[in-house]
């Protein structure tokens, strides 16, 4: 019923189908329960294990300094982790959340390929190279 | 709640306490006592011996314990992730302004919290509604198009313009849309009386428009339909003006590039007035395409180091939480009551914005 186009409008065309909806909605609610495991995971660990890295936090510094004490690159992250850190292990839940919408875009592009759709498999895939051209240039002008 | 102490000190006072957390208040509060003690030349007492690198001179400090701060965080971000959702609007003009307003947060590290609230919101507001198809995702993947390359493009244009200026001209678009859409209704069969009335107002649509103004959405199969569940019906709709949509998108992005604001505000209206998309349609599926326009613009907060994973942790979860009932209460919520709230937030950030123009 949902899939249904207008009556009485010769002119319209399914619009996209079910399963790629589907696949989007499962991506996107698998991302959503994977990083809230791991932020959770992350601020009980920050809490247990290392109180005092959580006590002296940087907000205070943020006032002075430019760059603030948090992990901001894989690096420091990868090596948080290896130390157990709770802020490493969040920062990684936040990476996680940030990275759903786009994993939720290539499906969708995958999907529609699939179908044949290639109008619609090049639109996406524009829209994920225009992302990724803004990762990479945020990350080296950063 | 708060253990509030306030320490007003031109020395300032360590929170290495374990467990506690420190923020730097602009401002002193000082007992009358202690303000006549000042006036006698006397110097007020610090209560912590404890000594602090970050507060500049003559603030004065609250202290909170770690959970307390997260469980304010927490609460005030469901609030937020429910309106976000709801509205497609990402939930950031909840989240920046308490952030630097009551917690006196650096604004860098609060637009980094909000763009993590952003991205929470829209998969967690998106997930289910994207199967359910009240989220276009056609409409949201070829609109991302503009929207994107308008956020890369605003973010390089960055300086280029007057921020003040830009706050201003944002707010002041902000506020013409939001009395545009309190005039016109041009979805207003979208709240799905009928199937008749709805036919009736897509032809008037086509006609007013013409059939030019369909012709890129049929070609792209933009149309759709989806269950309205307040209504119990099918509500089938039709896209129009393909084109001047995508400018608006592109501008919607220009704004959040430049101003480092998600523009799920000026999204909405954009499906809602000019491609005549309804309403529910219209935040839903802006609620997908903030999370992509957020993801391109996150990378570059994390690199440089403003997301605070303290701050940002618990308003993820938050979000996460509210966003997801955001989207429960959206498939049943009635068009028009949605149209009412989301005018009262636009008309919110509207004021907000110039007020960041002009103060």
């Amino acid at each position: 019923m949902i899939d249904m186009p207008a009556r009485g409008h010769g002119a319209l065309t399914p619009p996209s189908p079910r399963g790629v909806r589907a696949a989007v909605g499962r991506v996107l609610h698998a991302g959503v329960l994977v990083s809230a495991a791991i932020l959770l995971t992350g601020y009980l660990v920050g809490l247990v294990d290392q109180p005092a890295a959580f006590g002296s936090h940087a907000v205070e510094q943020a006032h002075l300094a430019a760059k603030a004490g948090f992990p901001h690159s894989l690096a420091a992250i990868w090596d948080g982790i290896g130390g157990g850190s709770g802020e490493a292990i969040i920062i990684v839940g936040v990476l996680v959340l940030i990275v759903t919408p786009v994993a939720g875009l290539v499906t969708s592009a995958v999907a529609f390929a699939r179908r044949r759709d290639w109008l619609f498999t090049a639109i996406s895939a524009a829209v994920l190279s225009v992302i990724l051209g803004s990762f990479l240039l945020g990350w080296l002008t950063a | 709640m708060f253990d509030r102490r306030w320490h007003c000190a031109d020395q300032v006072c360590a929170s290495g306490e374990i467990g506690t957390i420190l923020w730097c208040q602009a401002g002193c509060r000082v007992s009358p006592r202690r303000r006549r003690a000042d006036s006698r030349g006397a110097r007020p007492e610090l209560v912590p011996s404890r000594r602090l690198s970050g507060c500049p001179n003559n603030y004065s400090m609250w202290f909170v314990s770690i959970v307390e701060l997260s469980l304010v965080l927490f609460g005030i971000s469901i609030l937020a992730g429910v309106l976000g959702s709801l509205l497609g609007v990402g939930g950031g003009f909840v989240i920046v302004p308490v952030l630097t307003l009551v917690f006196h947060l650096d604004v860098r590290l609060a637009i980094g919290t909000s763009i993590v609230a952003v991205a929470a919101t829209s998969c967690a507001g998106a997930a289910r509604n994207v199967t359910e198809s009240i989220t276009n995702l056609r409409v949201a993947t070829f609109l991302a198009l503009a929207t994107t390359l308008g956020a890369v493009t605003g973010a390089l244009l960055v300086g280029v313009f007057d921020a003040r200026f830009l706050f201003a001209l944002f707010g002041v678009v902000l506020a013409a849309s939001g009395v545009q859409m309190i005039r016109k209704h041009p979805t207003s069969a979208g709240k799905g009386a009928s199937p008749a009335m709805e036919t009736a107002s897509v032809s008037t649509g086509a006609a007013v428009g013409g059939v030019r103004n369909r012709a890129i959405a049929d070609r792209l199969a933009l149309h759709s339909a989806y269950y309205d569940e307040a209504e119990g019906l099918d509500v089938p709709y039709v896209v129009v003006h393909t084109r001047l949509g995508l400018a608006l998108m592109y501008l919607a992005g220009i704004f959040s590039g430049l101003l480092g604001i998600g523009s799920g505000v000026l999204k909405v209206p954009a499906m809602d007035l000019a491609m005549h998309i309804p309403m529910k349609v219209s935040t839903a599926t802006s609620n997908l395409l903030i999370g992509l326009t957020a993801a391109a613009s996150a990378v570059v907060y994390f690199a440089r180091g403003d997301i605070d994973p303290l701050i940002a942790g618990p308003v993820a979860i938050g979000m996460l939480f509210g966003a997801t009932q955001g989207s429960k209460l959206l498939r049943g919520m009635r068009s028009a009551r949605l149209r009412v709230l989301f005018v009262i937030v636009l008309g919110v950030v509207a004021v907000q914005m110039i007020w960041k123009g002009i103060g």
